[in-house]
């Protein structure tokens, strides 16, 4: 708050007060008043006046200035109430109050959100859990009835597990608090689980796997890793060349301050015009367009949950001829200490 | 016979993983009593537990870490829980694996298989009429003779004589290898059955692993 602003804002005061000055001078000359005697009414009430503006002025100006000293401070301006401390001249004080009474009456509305969104979370994970159940007993099922059922179903089971851990990491990449847990992990037993998992996809389809990795680890929670490689692999498989064999590398790079993982695939590659978008949530793009049951959520979540776990994630691709995705896991001097 | 005892509530997913371990010639059994589950599984003698986190009456982490206390029986925790925070916890309170729902059910019969090949302290080679087999080395033995076999024949032939005069399918061998970190196809795991057989033949035994049609293989 700055004095020459304070005193624009209070012109309309002054000029009454100026105006009032001049008809009182007027008045005085008219009653006759000596010269001397009108000098000293107007030096008592100008300044009387002066110090009751100045007085104001630095009462106010302490407030003020903390106020906007703090809010600029501050990251999460909200909590600015709880910082400042209630002003001692009137307005200050209603606007202190009614400050406060904002503030809360938001916190309360921001509680209920985050507490129904908490509590839909829950109910998701919940229910996941509860449907991996049944999806499990249609596994077994086909499993101990290898000559009733059709191959076919265990397909679409995968596809259904697929799409169930979708949702359920979706959830988790939403969350701010963190419920993953981060250790020395096997890149090559990461890389096993979800082998396995996409096994028969793979045989299906007629992919080869090959791998390069030794026993390189990485720091990070070897789950959500798994998650986002098993994206990874459906979209190499989803999108792969059917005219030519198809092959998907998986191999490791270790540089001095990282560690690179780099899925490759001869697949139908990603269209110049698309490849800045495609961690973009729901993006399709051109490719998906073709058919190939793409929701354009396993890249966006991937990028989400690799982002809290402090790794990057990078894609290249040549149209019609490969994709290569690379996950980077920093090595942090901060961990090998603790280790 | 091993004995595996289940513990699991839903109903439906108990019997499947009965059939599937009975097919698999152990003897399954159901846990009934969720109440005096402690008591109950430790009085049934079980030669491993498989051990679902949700149960009725008691967490499973809880009956985990009970049974720790009074008995070492090599427990394999199932769950449809699937952080890591949940696996690391459950490892630290002694579980001897973890496996997630949905699971692949030739995975958790090798998981099985695995386990009960670790506490009988797998011997160091295996015997087969004049053959001495060590898997370690990769090395059959015929009186002076010695051959080399690679990861996956010898991945191949454990297999086959762990489980002899049984049918192994080929989709048990392909999880097997796909287990250890080679990712084969059905092509090359018929090139490698037939070098292993043509190595097999050198040595006189060339009709060893018998083909079983649409079924798999088999040593008798």
């Amino acid at each position: 708050m700055k004095f020459i602003n304070y005193i624009k804002d209070k012109i309309i005061t002054i000029s009454i007060k100026i105006i009032s000055l001049i008809f009182l001078i007027l008045l005085l000359m008219v009653l006759k008043v000596s010269i001397d005697g009108i000098i000293c009414c107007l030096f008592i009430i100008i300044t009387t006046d002066i110090f009751v503006l100045l007085y104001n002025y630095f009462r106010k100006r302490s407030f003020y200035k903390n106020l906007q000293i703090n809010l600029n401070l501050l990251e999460e301006k909200y909590l600015i109430t709880e910082l400042i401390k209630n002003p001692d001249f009137l307005e200050g004080k209603i606007f202190y109050d009614s400050l406060y009474e904002i503030n809360k009456s938001f916190n309360e509305k921001i509680k209920d959100l985050k507490y129904n969104q908490e509590d839909f979370k829950d109910y998701i994970e919940m229910w996941i859990h509860e449907v991996k159940i049944p999806l499990s007993n249609l596994i077994l099922i086909t499993h101990n009835n290898k000559s009733l059922v059709d191959k076919r179903f265990l397909e679409q089971l995968k596809r259904l597990e697929d799409y169930l851990d979708q949702v359920l990491y979706y959830a988790r990449s939403k969350d701010s608090e963190k419920d993953y847990l981060i250790k020395e992990v096997k890149l090559s037993s990461v890389v096993k689980q979800v082998a396995l998992k996409n096994k028969d996809t793979l045989l299906y389809n007629k992919v080869t796997l090959k791998t390069k990795i030794n026993n390189e680890t990485v720091l990070t929670d070897s789950k959500w890793l798994e998650f986002v490689l098993n994206q990874l692999i459906n979209n190499c498989i989803k999108y792969r060349n059917t005219s030519i064999l198809s092959y998907i590398e998986i191999s490791i790079k270790e540089e001095e301050d990282k560690t690179i993982l780099s899925i490759y695939d001869n697949g139908i590659g990603i269209p110049t015009s698309d490849i800045n978008r495609v961690f973009d949530k729901t993006f399709t793009g051109s490719n998906g367009r073709k058919g190939a049951n793409s929701t354009g959520m396993g890249l966006y979540i991937s990028k989400k949950l690799l982002k809290k776990l402090g790794h990057r994630i990078t894609i290249e691709s040549s149209f019609e001829n490969y994709t290569k995705v690379n996950i980077i896991f920093n090595n942090n001097d901060y961990y090998n200490c603790l280790k | 016979m091993k004995k595996i005892l289940i513990v699991e509530d839903d109903k439906t997913l108990q019997e499947e993983l009965k059939n599937l371990l009975n097919n698999a010639n152990y003897n399954a059994v159901v846990l009934d009593d969720f109440l005096n589950a402690k008591d109950t599984i430790l009085k049934n003698n079980p030669d491993l537990i498989l051990l679902d986190i949700n149960i009725p009456n008691i967490n499973g982490e809880v009956l985990l870490k009970q049974i720790r206390n009074e008995s070492n029986v090599p427990i394999i925790m199932v769950t449809s829980k699937d952080t890591e925070i949940d696996e690391v916890l459950c490892m630290s309170y002694g579980a001897d694996d973890y496996i997630t729902k949905p699971y692949n059910p030739t995975i958790l019969l090798l998981r099985v298989a695995a386990i009960f090949k670790r506490i009988e302290q797998e011997p160091e080679f295996l015997k087969y009429e004049d053959l001495k087999i060590i898997p370690r080395k990769g090395i059959i033995i015929k009186e002076n003779e010695t051959i080399y076999l690679s990861k996956n024949e010898m991945l191949i032939l454990t297999l086959l004589i762990n489980n002899r005069s049984k049918i192994v399918e080929r989709e048990t061998i392909v999880t097997e290898l796909w287990d250890n970190d080679e990712f084969i196809d059905d092509n090359t795991l018929t090139v490698n059955i037939s070098r292993l057989r043509n190595k097999l033949r050198d040595i006189g035994y060339s009709d060893m692993i018998e083909t079983r049609k649409n079924q798999g293989y088999i040593i008798l």
